[in-house]
């Protein structure tokens, strides 16, 4: 006997265990994995740690670690020295590997993407028996169906190979504890490590139990960066879902145009409810824009911008930019306003550092700056940032005084969407 | 700045006529792919054949077709899951084989007959099937795969009020009134085999198992919601009436100008054929347009549905968004469904009737068990929550699935036997 035996999922689902006598204890229903994740590379967290057995009628969850798992000419054979039950605390940490994971869609976190389990590989070791990858191969599916190896020895006639397809256990994150009462925060973790376009992604494409689940177990910052990546309808079904309080909560980590762009397509209602339940703050800023026909520029213009006197030095700006660590955005084109707010001129964040440190804004701003005006139709904003290549826009009302920006990642989106939408409706 | 202060408001009206029209699309673009060549087929043979005597089937079927295609709402809606998905989650990945195995099948077969009503309209207008077919197959490959799929479905559903025309077409061939409301109100039907079969045929047309994967997806890329649940079933309600209301005029312009004439027609084609000197050129051109229409509308969502809900089922990636070595599996399944078929309806001498008679076959083994499971998974509370079937829902479901096995058990069998006894 060799002290590494690795077998599928698959295999042992239905297999009767024996005990060291040869007498059969019951049957093997489901296997359970330990769900947190405790640590970047922590084997413990894909330990085997039970198993549901089926013994006469009843089934009940007992310690894996007496069982052992072995081969013998291709064939499975589980031998148990012991039965330990275990708590439901201990059951409710864990993640059933058949009733959890098998033909559900897990995230694959390297490839950033659904994938469909066709089963799970496990291995024994004298440590114990470990979940090593997820089988998501046209291999597995048909291992899965019975008849792999039939048309496996066909093929090979050919010279054709079917290939396998794994997903190692650490690059996976398990979607589906519908059954389950573990802290979902923790047993979401693996998700942090991917991009809030690539998890809107992911989320768009779940089930709207599923999203809503994932989406609440994201932290606030986090959501924000995702509900902004959403697409429109999957954005609505989220917050509708969601409790009133946690929804405010994220929206105020928004920039306020997102925000209005989102509670345009609730009822009124609902998005009056949001707007009480957020800061005043935010939400003032929301209200206005939210006046804002859908194809003015004022619509999309964002109200998170940086605007200075123009009496201040290099280096009194440079500090305060320090303090206020603003979106990168925000530094795109910074701006220069009189008294009463009307626009005087503009400069990035290269006039700054090139400059003397005690020279005023007012001499090293560009005068006369291009800019929008609020009730502008939004098709101008296009024209304008290519012919003057603008990475931000200055948007004033018709007094002059400047109410906001226009940033060319919203205009590229929305350029890119109206594309879209012409090719495909 | 005064305009900008209605804004919200005037918002409001907009959106509220932009949820109408948004929702009124999946039942209507389902009841209106369900007239397709195979569905045109049967019922001219049904008209031809029996006269008004099967009109009454419609009733059922549109009871049927109705609370079907509601749950399939409900379970779009409520899981935003696709029904491929939901029944690989939780039916098992055998059951799961065998369903997506026979929909590739039924799917290769549905579409081979609906190159044969290609190629059985355009040779009525004078275009031998073998131009017509290569290009329809080419030019429906094309807008499907270059990504103007969307566009091909309004234009399609426009074009596909031409199948209204056949209520044209049965006016004027002069119907019978009073007899056809005498036979939907008192049916009567010799029980035999033939007439049995052509039941069965016709109930398995109406209710095609693709159109139950169809209808779900189209639900959930829509968005719908429950709140606007009502707008979802009037869309439904409409859909299902246009199915049946033009299958019942196709039944009547053939049951009253070539059943009294004791024509008997094989194909759809012959209908049209048939018709012209009856009820004129224009009836008989009208029928053949129509037929064309239904034909390539069904042949360009046919193959990509079934390609669509196989990769969905068996999770490999899947959709006209992703590219060619992205989602290998998805385009070599759709373009060898089209492929095959369009080369199956260029075999001299295909044996397109018996072509016909085995996809619905196997349409009629996959339509129970595709039934059963939705039974199953939309009474299941861990899936549907509270929006599970209430008890009427379940009292037709289940009488349906149990007619439909019946019926399916009798078009496995019977085929088979008058098969033998020709």
């Amino acid at each position: 006997m060799t002290s590494l035996t690795t077998f599928y999922l698959s295999g042992i689902i239905g297999k009767e265990a024996f005990d060291s006598d040869g007498v059969a204890i019951g049957k093997i229903k489901d296997l359970l994995v330990s769900a947190v994740p405790s640590g970047q590379y922590d084997p413990g967290q894909q330990i085997i740690t039970g198993v549901n057995l089926k013994i006469g009628r009843e089934t009940n969850f007992y310690s894996f670690s007496p069982f052992r798992v072995s081969k013998a000419r291709e064939m499975i054979n589980v031998t148990c020295t012991g039965l330990i039950e275990l708590s439901s605390e201990e059951v409710e940490n864990g993640l059933l590997l058949d009733e959890n994971i098998l033909d559900k869609q897990i995230v694959d976190l390297n490839g950033r993407k659904l994938v469909r389990v066709n089963d799970v590989r496990l291995a024994t070791l004298p440590a114990g028996t470990f979940a090593v990858a997820v089988d998501v191969g046209i291999e597995g599916l048909l291992r899965r169906i019975g008849i792999a190896t039939p048309i496996k020895r066909i093929l090979s006639l050919f010279k054709i190979n079917i290939p396998a397809r794994f997903i190692l256990w650490d690059d996976v994150q398990a979607i589906d504890f519908s059954n389950l009462n573990i802290k979902l925060s923790k047993s979401y973790a693996k998700l942090h490590t991917l991009h809030p376009s690539d998890l809107a992604d992911i989320l768009e494409d779940l089930g709207k139990k599923s999203s809503t689940s994932v989406f609440s177990a994201l932290d606030e910052e986090k959501a924000a960066d995702v509900l902004e990546e959403l697409e429109t309808d999957a954005q609505v079904h989220i917050v509708e879902s969601l409790p009133v309080g946690k929804v405010a909560d994220v929206l105020e980590k928004m920039p306020a145009d997102e925000v209005a762009d989102i509670l345009d397509e609730l009822e009124d209602d609902k998005a009056e409810l949001l707007l009480k339940e957020m800061e005043a703050e935010s939400s003032q800023e929301v209200r206005e824009l939210l006046e804002y026909d859908d194809d003015l520029v004022g619509s999309i213009m964002t109200t998170d911008y940086l605007s200075f006197s123009g009496t201040k030095t290099v280096e009194e700006v440079l500090h305060e930019l320090r303090i206020r660590k603003p979106e990168p955005s925000e530094l795109y084109n910074m701006f220069v306003t009189e008294k009463d707010e009307k626009l005087a001129g503009t400069f990035n964040l290269r006039d700054l550092v090139v400059a003397e440190p005690d020279k005023k804004i007012s001499a090293i701003m560009k005068s006369e700056p291009v800019s929008l005006y609020d009730d502008q139709k939004t098709t101008a904003i296009a024209e304008l940032v290519s012919k003057y290549n603008l990475l931000a826009v200055p948007v004033i009302d018709r007094n002059e005084q400047l109410q906001g920006m226009v940033v060319v990642d919203d205009v590229v989106e929305d350029l890119i969407s109206e594309r879209r939408t012409r090719k495909r409706k | 700045m005064a305009g900008l202060k209605i804004g919200i408001n005037r918002k409001n009206i907009f959106r509220k006529l932009g949820i109408f029209l948004m929702i009124l699309g999946p039942g209507i673009i389902t009841g209106s792919v369900d007239n397709d060549a195979g569905g045109i087929t049967t019922y001219s043979v049904a008209g031809a054949l029996y006269g008004y005597g099967l009109i009454w089937t419609l009733i059922p079927s549109f009871i049927v077709l109705l609370v079907i295609q509601e749950m399939n709402a409900r379970m779009g809606i409520v899981t935003g899951k696709g029904l491929a998905d939901l029944i690989r989650e939780n039916a098992g990945i055998k059951i799961t084989f065998l369903i997506f195995l026979g929909l590739l099948f039924s799917g290769i077969g549905n579409t081979t007959t609906e190159f044969a009503g290609v190629a059985g309209s355009m040779e009525v207008l004078g275009v031998s099937k073998y131009i017509s077919v290569p290009i329809v197959a080419i030019l429906v490959w094309i807008l499907v795969v270059k990504g103007t799929y969307k566009i091909a479905e309004r234009i399609f559903l426009i074009f596909s009020m031409s199948l209204l025309t056949y209520i044209v077409s049965a006016i004027m061939a002069k119907p019978d009134w009073g007899s056809i409301g005498m036979a939907i109100v008192r049916p009567r039907m010799q029980v035999n085999t033939q007439s049995m079969t052509m039941i069965i045929a016709l109930v398995g047309t109406t209710i095609a198992p693709w159109m139950q994967f169809y209808m779900q997806s189209t639900v959930i890329e829509k968005g719908l919601k429950m709140k606007n649940y009502k707008y979802t079933l009037a869309d439904i309600v409409v859909g299902c009436i246009i199915t049946v209301v033009v299958a019942f005029f196709i039944m009547v312009a053939c049951a009253s100008t070539l059943h009294p004439n004791g024509i008997v027609i094989n194909e759809a084609k012959d209908a049209a054929l048939a018709l012209k000197p009856l009820a004129g050129n224009i009836a008989s051109q009208v029928f053949a347009f129509g037929l064309f229409i239904a034909s390539i509308f069904s042949a360009t969502i046919l193959p990509l549905a079934t390609a669509f809900f196989i990769c969905e089922a068996f999770g490999f990636e899947a959709g006209l968004d992703k590219k060619w070595d992205e989602a290998g599996e998805f385009y070599i399944l759709y373009t060898g469904i089209l492929v095959i078929s369009a080369i199956i309806i260029l075999l001299p001498h295909a044996p397109l009737i018996q072509i016909s008679i085995w996809s619905q076959v196997i349409n009629g083994i996959l339509l129970p068990v595709v039934l059963i499971s939705m039974m199953l998974l939309i009474n299941n509370k861990k899936i549907m929550g509270s929006y599970v079937n209430g008890r009427t829902t379940n009292i037709i479901g289940w009488s349906a699935v149990i007619i439909l096995v019946g019926l399916s058990a009798a078009l496995l069998i019977l085929p088979l036997i008058s098969l033998n006894n020709s």
